[in-house]
């Protein structure tokens, strides 16, 4: 029987981590998986954000350079105002 | 002695609850697998979690197996997913005063996750600088990333902890690689840095954490890799034989379970394993020096370094269904309905 082929349509991954000749991505639902580094874009790096389309069969899948500056940036616009309150010297618990 | 001893027999193994003991310092390395996690308890009853494991779950039910009641402070060493995920759940619960970090964003969604959280509860952000936080009567000095560490590596801007209570040491040094650890031993002078009684191994063992340099420095006495079923060959015989030529013991969450390091006020320690909940058997290393330290690690075969299943058909014939997502084998691809169970 053949197996019924969904279509994805664009869906997007971030890697996580480089281990190695291992990628982990976390995936659009949050989970992560390992993947080879090979099947990922030459030049990839930590924190790049993987735009992956799906259209007909094909698979196009490249480094979003946009998206990874947007997510960043916002990224860190969120941990800086975290941080924004950090009090001085040494601290008592 | 025999107190000693019998005490160790006592707290070892158990899914102890985390309520403070009379002047004890209760260190935990998490069984989280692959990750790091470790939660501390100060002797007045203050707890702290560096790092929180990959699943949110895992550390859910770890918190409540060891009977946590508050968390003063949360720190993730570093961005990565392995180190952060179960620090959400943690933030949530317990709603700590801090959550230390390197000032670094990743760009997972874990992260924005673990910011926004932090944000709801009132959580205030600590970035890491080279200060001393008392937990307690416990003295835990943060080690930020040396000056000059690429803002784009997370491993590269690992927070480190030196934790001291008596005479007793313990580091930590996240996912940190050799240019860290070089920088850390030109900030500090060799014996802040060592010997420690308790040390975290870097990067689960990875070829390039740990180096010969930072070891001759810190001078470990136990070693505690934090590792569990993965792809990436961790924990390397480069880094096992480091320790080894340290003189160290070798410690493993993934053959070992949770490690439990028991802390007396001058500093005397135990250190004891086991999974808990199941009273698996304890391993006691001191007091220190009075026992041997040499504990074998147990001799398992390794786990392989890649597992993959073409389909699901190879699943059930391997008898891995179900496959849960973060077990070995497990792919989005066979979780037709993404409820994190492959292969139903």
């Amino acid at each position: 029987m053949a197996e019924e082929r969904e279509e994805l349509g664009v869906s997007y991954v971030v890697v996580d981590g480089i281990e190695g000749r291992m990628a982990r991505v976390e995936l659009p639902d949050g989970g992560t998986e390992d993947w080879r580094l090979a099947s990922l874009p030459s030049g990839v790096q930590e924190g790049d954000v993987i735009r992956i389309d799906v259209q007909a069969g094909d698979v196009e899948i490249k480094i979003d350079h946009e998206e990874t500056d947007r997510r960043h940036a916002l990224g860190q616009r969120q941990l800086d105002a975290l941080n924004a309150g950090t009090p001085d010297g040494d601290i008592n618990l | 002695m025999k107190r000693t001893l019998m005490l160790v027999a006592l707290l070892g193994g158990s899914a102890v609850a985390q309520a403070a003991q009379t002047g004890v310092l209760t260190i935990r390395f998490l069984d989280v697998g692959q990750g790091d996690a470790v939660l501390i308890t100060a002797p007045e009853g203050q707890s702290m979690l560096y790092d929180g494991g990959r699943s949110q779950p895992r550390m859910r039910t770890l918190l409540q197996q060891y009977g946590v009641k508050s968390l003063a402070l949360v720190a993730a060493s570093h961005a990565d997913a392995d180190h952060i995920t179960g620090l959400v759940p943690a933030i949530e619960l317990f709603k700590p005063k801090l959550f230390l970090n390197n000032g670094l964003a990743a760009n997972t969604n874990i992260f924005g996750k673990l910011t926004a959280t932090a944000a709801r509860v009132g959580t205030q952000g600590l970035l890491a600088s080279g200060r001393v936080i008392n937990l307690g009567s416990v003295k835990v000095t943060v080690l930020p990333p040396p000056v000059g560490m690429p803002k784009n590596d997370q491993n590269l801007n690992s927070v480190g902890l030196l934790i001291e209570y008596g005479t007793f040491k313990a580091l930590m040094t996240g996912d940190s690689e050799t240019a860290e650890t070089q920088g850390w031993l030109k900030a500090y002078p060799s014996p802040f840095l060592g010997p420690v009684d308790v040390y975290k191994s870097i990067h689960h063992g990875a070829a390039n954490g740990d180096n010969l340099p930072w070891l001759t420095a810190v001078r470990p006495k136990n070693v505690v890799v934090s590792v569990g079923p993965n792809n990436y060959g961790h924990p390397t015989e480069k880094a096992l034989g480091l320790y080894r030529q340290a003189g160290a013991t070798i410690w493993r969450t993934d053959q070992q379970g949770t490690i439990t390091v028991q802390v007396q006020p001058g500093g005397e320690y135990t250190v004891t394993a086991g999974k808990a909940g199941t009273g698996a058997p304890v391993r006691p290393t001191g007091p220190v020096p009075a026992l041997p330290r040499t504990v074998p690690v147990p001799a398992q075969p390794p786990a392989p370094a890649d597992t993959s299943y073409p389909n699901c058909a190879a699943v059930r014939a391997a008898g891995k269904a179900p496959l849960l997502r973060g077990q070995l084998g497990y792919r989005a691809g066979l979780d037709r309905d993404g409820d994190g169970r492959a292969c139903e």
